[in-house]
């Protein structure tokens, strides 16, 4: 089977799968659909906060992409075999495999946009690679839709970021924002490629670049978008090296409830990440029971 | 000029799709009269969420076209149907996999 994805051939469907590809692909699939559906509530929190009835029809038609992507993912799931009513409405909140940086609760309409220029960018990054080299032809067929629609999201955001840009009072808020966002998105990429696991996701044509190379392509775009807005960021390009290089301790320890890194007392170690991860953040178990409440209520009215 | 317009209007995608608002039906006329551009637009729904996106899109292509100094945008609220949609359009959309 190697042999036929390094040849650059899709797999159909898993009975044309050995089981290590499918358990890769599955618990790829698994963070992306998170991913998706638990930034529904993540944003629905923020877009209270729209300023305007035009600017809050934008943010609940990006919420309602969100829901379709997921959905996608999940479906694509549910056709490996994989019992997705458990996995959505029945799994503890703590088990879902989203990233953490949605744990840390979204409050204003100057955090949504910015979540939409920096999450969906990550989101857009790894999505796109994913269609670029997904040797698993359902999803590379589906992706299709959703990185169109990821786009929008980010032009959403970055035309936000320039009308509060040009505002002081809300660039300030814009600076805050960004001073804790910009860090967080950079760890979703994940371990750095020296310490990475799953090696086998690029050998089985699951995705294309490695962590490094992802983070370094969400910079690409994220930096320059701060630098033009006036926006200061934790890195910047370096010629001689030819990439972008982070100027904080990185990772750092972050406090979730203040959104404060505590850049002063320098790097960690990324076994204290996965720890911080693990415990996930604040909003998780609000976030993940706003999706399931609905399904306990019926669950319950049905047993009574 | 209205041609010259057109042309320009044919180059203004979608924001989630590569099919010009043309080639989507949206724009329903074009006017001009003294370096002002008119344009008479619909959207596929009321709750559109791109309309801010489609509009600024509109206005930044049509500045560039010599001659034209203001850009005026009606929104006319004639409702859409993917009837709209031009065998162009269409294709492009077949393409990406969408009926």
């Amino acid at each position: 089977m190697l042999e036929r994805i390094r040849s650059g051939k899709l797999i159909e469907g898993p009975e044309y799968a050995t089981e290590r590809y499918l358990e890769g692909l599955k618990r790829t699939l698994i963070v992306s659909a998170d991913t998706e559906l638990i930034s529904a509530p993540a944003y629905f929190r923020a877009a209270q906060d729209a300023p305007n009835i035009n600017a809050y029809i934008s943010a609940t038609g990006i919420i309602q992409d969100e829901l379709g992507h997921a959905h996608i993912a999940y479906r694509l799931l549910r056709d490996l075999g994989v019992d997705t009513d458990a996995l959505v409405f029945e799994r503890d909140p703590k088990d879902f495999k989203h990233p953490y940086a949605f744990d840390v609760p979204l409050e204003t309409w100057t955090e949504l946009v910015v979540a939409n220029a920096f999450y969906d960018r990550a989101g857009f990054v790894l999505l796109g690679d994913v269609y670029r080299h997904t040797s698993y032809a359902p999803w590379k067929r589906a992706l299709v839709k959703v990185d169109r629609e990821e786009n929008f999201h980010l032009r959403h955001g970055e035309r936000w970021m320039e009308i509060l840009a040009q505002d002081p009072d809300k660039k300030s808020e814009l600076q805050r924002a960004v001073d804790w966002m910009f860090v967080l998105t950079l760890e979703w990429f994940g371990l750095p490629d020296s310490l990475k696991r799953h090696t086998d996701q690029i050998a089985y044509g699951l995705k294309g670049l490695t962590n490094d190379q992802l983070r370094q392509e969400w910079m690409k775009t994220a930096v320059p978008l701060c630098e033009r807005l006036g926006l200061r960021v934790p890195a910047h390009y370096e010629p001689d090296l030819g990439q972008y290089v982070i100027d904080v301790p990185f990772p750092a320890e972050f406090d979730a409830e203040r959104k404060q890194w505590l850049f002063e007392k320098g790097p960690i170690t990324w076994d204290q990440v996965l720890a911080r991860w693990k415990a996930r953040g604040p909003a998780n178990e609000e976030l993940v029971k706003a999706i399931q409440r609905g399904y306990e209520q019926i669950r319950k009215s049905l047993e009574a | 000029m209205k041609e010259k317009l057109w042309e320009a209007l044919k180059e203004v995608l979608d924001p989630e799709y590569p099919v010009s608002v043309v080639d989507l039906g949206l724009v329903r006329g074009v006017d001009y009269e003294d370096s002002r551009a008119r344009v008479f637009l619909t959207f596929t729904s009321l709750g559109c969420p791109c309309t801010e996106i489609i509009k600024e899109d509109i206005r930044s292509r049509l500045l560039k076209v010599e001659g034209v100094e203001t850009v005026e945008i009606e929104e006319v609220f004639e409702p859409w149907s993917a009837e709209d949609i031009s065998p162009r359009g269409r294709m492009i959309l077949l393409q990406l996999g969408v009926t």
